[in-house]
């Protein structure tokens, strides 16, 4: 039997306690700023000098306190993550930090900010259309949230603060775009649960220690001579803040390998990288609208053409699959979710004119839809084989 | 020397097994309960004396249903989607679209030259399934056998709003207190189920031609209100509750065949029904 | 038998004023005459109510098809369930907003036909020639309804004009951001022109624009000294009346059928106060519909609500307007800079007084003002499923509410047998259903928790009564 890779059960402990470490930081006298969504500009959070922590849910936890100051109707994720957060089990952050990514968090974040009462709150507006003059509003609002981060922190931020964070941020997506290479192969190096967890791990600690903590388990993936699993369907799986690592694990067990994704603790976060060289906030507002691609921000039809249209909303969704040879995407979205949901229809025309089969799922953020899930997804893998 | 193939469906309220090679042999439907290993066992047993076959005549054993994982016994496992679709493709090769009203599911799916290329399921809801039949029947006092019958004797079904099973077993009684005929009550009862149903099943692209498969299928009225609410003609096999062991036993034969073919051994389990621990 | 009696209540849904009742009427003539404008072959546009354009389609003689209104008419005539199947089989979950999957529906029927879906309500809805959205704080619907319905549109373009506005921050004064949003608007609302200008092959006539836009400022000053009015006591007008009476504010804005309609309206109420005669002749319970877009199949609750003594003097749900002369609108000449400053204006109004109050934000401060401005005794809020946007929050600002705001004095019993005075916030109350899925409403379970919190109000009264 070999050796328990030393890397990969660090990030198991991490997972399983979600937070561990940021929590020690608290201790050790830093501030922790909670956010959520991928449209927050983590770089800036660190050249104030303090830790961003991404927030997340957890499926197995049922909605209860939550429920008394948040409507039943929000997306069920971001409920759970409010409810968490109601439950202390943040109680370690010192801010919180809320972008304009759906209406699910715009219009809950008083609710969050009254709720929670912390020392700092900051909603960040980003704009919904790519253009010159929303690029400019957006590089505005940016240094509006600089200078009030700034304020909080007692330190005022640089440029050159913010370029070095760029650096360690890009550092990050570089390593895991490497990561996401170990799952090229057939079978792939690295499951799709264990990447989920990877990737979700590193964005509750500071860059610098998810940095090496990917460079820690590259050595050791890139030292796995075989792969751990058998050859099987390759799936991606497309969605947005899709935190259920159980999903992506009953997705492996039906049988199949999940190499590739589209979420937003996947490839939309980790992959598009801040230019360098240039004025920092206006790179940092570039890759936030225009780099990330997200349902949230509207595309302008590309050349009054709706076929390519759709290539350029959904492209990257067919890029990845040609790259990594994907059999079949499960879309997961959850109910309540708007971006998504209105997109639905478009999505799947665009996976069949590229003849790649797709399962979509509508689900409640829950640990108990694992069985009706189950069915659904063996019946996908049985058609597609 | 025959091949003999079984499939057995454990579905959330009924428990189907077929033995065949090539036509149906033996063929079980009994209640699920509680217990689904025991009963699987039970069922199997069942067959394979209708049959008068010993276990280790049969080839390729496939369970699907609801309660699949619960067949130890079992070669393989596959999912009811795939497995309707390859029973009713057998029985009607010119099927494009399958409806299957289970007690407590409800299926629609998708075929393109006998495979499944899609499917949309209600597994969470009774208000789509037999279940919502068994709660009105049983607050009106009625069969479910009789439900058919009375529902074809109406000329005016009730429009019951409540699409809730809850809420429309409250709402069918209040109706009959006040006079509404017992008739028009079914009818319109069953009116609701078809249009939940056809609602559901309207997420595929509905094709010609269409076949109703499960418990709902043995219910005439139900069926042909189902049809007219989607605006198709609707066909049902003899035997609507066997479709799914029927495609299982099929899928085995499958497999078997491909082996051969390739020359590969066939991997199956132990031909043994022994006591099962209930856990 | 239960059926017929349904259709006559909603067959004599009474409004207090003649003026909405004539909205009806208003609605029905203005779909039609989309229709007709695009037989006659004028530009049609789908369009979103509050998306500051109103007076820009109007000065290029643009016909606007209000896509949430006709899904609304649909709702209110109970015929909205086919055109949510329709959605719902091409793949859209029944849990978007009912609005847009009433119009996705709609649309892709009406794109397979050819022509408007059979026994279309009031005659359907026009296909246009572009479609208008918004990219902004109010709604994602609003950002991807129109996108999704170019699908069965392909050969229609969308501009998607940003329009934000600064969340209420502690630590920022709206004074600090206000000049790169207003360029930022500015930007956008120059580009929609310049969109119109391509799609119509015409110039914009920014006189006429300049001409429409006062017309709209006078318009909104005369709706508040309108809606002002209704803080007589008793009310001469109340929610239900203003759920028709902002159709002119709504989709009419600049045109001089909005401003005159306001002004015979106005000229009602002045009527009826005078004569004292108010919404119902027993004005037992003054309420605030204080967030929520209503049940348009259920707008009878109202007249449920008038039968217990209860009436609705002020609603925040479309009050899209305040008082120009208190907007701190800057000396400019050019009409979509008025826009712009009107828009910031408008969605900043009560961030300034929030700031003087510990604990409140712009919603509850407006509950607030309202509250003592109309003398209210109770908050009633809906909560719709489908509208994330409107109806997350409800539940938040009621319990703020409750924190920072106790205007009702009681006595309480102390232990020590003394009567002691307390302060108890006002009595709320949250109702469930949807705009225009009917499937969510119970009529029953509705009027029971109106029923129950009537009787709270009396109790209320009782207590304070006691006092004297």
């Amino acid at each position: 039997m070999s050796e328990p890779d030393t890397a990969m059960s660090k990030v198991e402990g991490y997972y399983q306690d979600y937070g561990v470490r940021a929590r020690e930081l608290k201790n050790e006298g830093k501030n922790i700023i909670a956010y959520l969504c991928s449209l927050v500009p983590a770089e800036i959070i660190t050249a104030a000098g303090l830790v961003p922590f991404r927030i997340r849910g957890d499926v197995n936890e049922p909605i209860t306190k939550g429920d008394t100051n948040l409507e039943t109707i929000a997306c069920p994720f971001i409920r759970s993550c409010f409810d968490l957060s109601v439950k202390g089990w943040y109680d370690f952050c010192d801010g919180i930090v809320i972008p304009h990514g759906c209406d699910s968090m715009a219009r809950t974040y008083s609710t969050w900010r009254y709720t929670l009462g912390l020392p700092y709150s900051h909603f960040i507006n980003v704009p919904h259309t790519v253009s010159e003059p929303s690029m400019e509003f957006f590089r505005e609002e940016l240094n509006t949230f600089r200078k009030s981060i700034g304020r909080f922190a007692q330190k005022g931020i640089t440029d050159s603060d913010l370029n070095d964070a760029i650096e360690l941020y890009n550092e990050n997506r570089d390593k895991a775009q490497d990561l996401y290479e170990l799952r090229k192969p057939d079978p792939p190096l690295i499951t799709g649960t264990e990447m989920s967890k990877a990737l979700t791990v590193g964005m509750s600690l500071p860059v610098t220690e998810s940095n090496a903590l990917f460079d820690d388990l590259l050595v050791e993936l890139r030292k796995r001579k075989e792969a751990t699993v058998s050859k099987a369907p390759r799936i991606l799986v497309d969605g947005a803040c899709i935190d259920n690592i159980d999903f992506i694990k009953l997705i492996e067990d039906s049988g199949a390998n999940v190499v590739v994704d589209g979420l937003c603790i996947g490839t939309r976060d980790y992959l598009p990288h801040t230019d360098v060289g240039g004025d920092p906030l206006d790179a940092l507002a570039r890759r936030y609208l225009d780099k990330i691609n997200c349902p949230r921000t509207y595309r302008e039809k590309a050349e009054g053409d709706y076929e390519k249209d759709l290539a350029s909303r959904f492209g990257n969704i067919g890029s990845l699959s040609e790259k990594f040879k994907v059999d079949g995407v499960i879309l997961y979205v959850y109910k309540y979710c708007d971006p998504f949901g209105f997109e639905v229809p478009a999505r799947k025309a665009y996976l069949d004119s590229l003849n790649i089969p797709v399962l979509y799922l509508e689900d409640e953020y829950s640990a108990g839809t694992i069985g009706r899930l189950r069915t659904r997804i063996q019946a996908f893998l049985e058609m597609i084989s | 020397m025959s091949d003999y193939f079984a499939g057995i469906d454990i579905g959330s309220t009924m428990t189907k097994v077929v033995i065949m090679n090539e036509g149906i042999i033996s063929s079980i439907v009994g209640p699920t309960g509680p217990e689904q290993r025991r009963l699987a066992n039970k069922v199997m047993e069942n067959a394979l004396q209708q049959a008068n076959l010993p276990f280790e005549a049969i080839t390729y054993l496939i369970a699907t249903g609801y309660g699949r994982i619960n067949v130890p016994f079992a070669d393989k496992q596959v999912t009811e989607i795939s497995c309707h679709a390859k029973g009713v493709a057998h029985l009607f090769p010119e099927c494009r679209t399958i409806i299957d009203i289970g007690g407590q599911d409800c299926k629609g799916i998708k075929i393109d030259l006998g495979r499944p290329v899609d499917f949309v399921m209600n597994d969470k809801c009774a208000a789509g399934t037999g279940r919502f039949l068994e709660v009105i029947a049983d607050a009106l006092g009625i069969a479910i056998e009789d439900l058919s019958a009375l529902a074809l004797k109406s000329t005016q079904p009730a429009q019951i709003s409540n699409i809730c099973t809850v809420f429309a077993e409250q709402e069918v009684v209040s109706r009959l207190a006040e006079g509404v005929p017992l008739t028009d009550l079914v009818a319109g009862i069953l009116e609701s189920l078809a249009s939940r149903i056809s609602r559901m099943v309207n997420r595929l692209k509905v094709a010609n031609q269409v076949v109703v498969t499960g418990g709902g299928a043995k219910n005439p009225a139900l069926v042909k209100a189902l049809s007219d609410k989607l605006g198709y003609a609707t066909l049902v096999p003899d035997e609507p509750l066997l479709t799914g062991a029927v495609g299982a036993a099929l899928l085995g034969k499958d497999i078997a065949q491909k082996a051969a073919k390739k020359g590969l051994p066939l991997e199956t389990k132990k031909r043994s029904l022994g006591e099962i621990e209930i856990l | 038998m239960a059926e017929q009696q349904k259709t006559e209540e909603r067959k004599k849904r009474r409004t207090a004023t003649e003026a909405a009742s004539r909205i009806g009427g208003m609605v029905r003539a203005a779909i039609g005459g989309t229709v007709r404008a695009k037989q006659e072959g004028k530009k049609v546009a789908y369009t979103f109510i509050v998306c500051a354009y109103d007076e820009i389609i109007r000065a290029m003689n643009i016909v606007p098809v209000w896509t949430e209104n006709y899904a609304g008419i649909c709702g209110a005539k109970r015929d909205a369930e086919r055109f949510l199947e329709r959605a719902e089989s091409l793949g859209f979950s029944r849990s978007l907003c009912t609005y847009a999957l009433c119009g996705l529906g709609f649309d892709q029927w009406r794109e397979d036909l050819g022509d408007m879906p059979p026994d279309a309500p009031w005659g359907g809805q026009a296909r246009p020639d572009f479609m208008l959205s918004s990219g902004q704080i109010l709604c994602d619907p609003r950002n991807k309804w129109y996108q999704a319905a170019q699908q069965y549109m392909p050969d229609v373009p969308i501009y998607d004009v940003g329009l934000p506005y600064p969340l209420y921050e502690d630590d920022i004064e709206v004074a600090d951001v206000q000049d790169y949003y207003i360029k930022y608007i500015v930007a956008e609302l120059r580009g929609l022109v310049k969109f119109l200008e391509e799609q119509t092959g015409k110039k914009m006539d920014y006189d006429r624009l300049r001409e429409l836009v006062d017309l709209g400022e006078r318009t909104w000053n005369l709706i508040w000294e309108t809606y002002d009015l209704r803080r007589a006591v008793p009310t001469p007008m109340g929610t239900g009346d203003a759920m028709n009476t902002m159709v002119p504010m709504c989709f009419m804005m600049g045109t001089q059928e909005a401003y005159d309609f306001y002004l015979e309206l106005n000229k009602e109420l002045k009527d009826k106060i005078a004569r004292k005669e108010g919404v119902v002749e027993d004005e037992k319970y003054r309420l605030l519909w204080g967030g929520g877009l209503p049940s348009w199949f259920a707008l009878t609750d109202f007249n449920y609500f008038n039968s217990k003594g209860a009436v609705f003097p002020a609603e925040t749900t479309y009050r899209m307007i305040e008082p120009i002369y208190r907007l701190n609108m800057p000396d400019t000449n050019d009409p979509i800079e008025r826009l712009a400053w009107r828009w910031l204006g408008y969605w900043t109004y009560w961030y300034d007084k929030t700031k003087r109050r510990a604990g409140s934000e712009p919603d509850v401060e407006r509950l607030i003002q309202y509250i003592e401005d109309y003398q209210i005794d109770g908050v009633v809020m809906h909560e719709a499923f489908s509208c994330r946007t409107w109806h997350l929050g409800l539940i938040w600002q009621l319990n703020q509410l409750r924190k920072i705001y106790k205007p009702i004095p009681v006595l309480i019993l102390g232990q020590d047998g003394k009567q002691r005075e307390k302060s108890r916030e006002l009595p709320s109350l949250i109702l469930e259903s949807d705009i225009i899925d009917i499937s969510s409403y119970s009529e029953v379970d509705t009027r029971n928790r109106i029923d129950a919190f009537i009787e709270t109000l009396e109790q209320v009264k009782k207590n304070k009564a006691d006092r004297r």
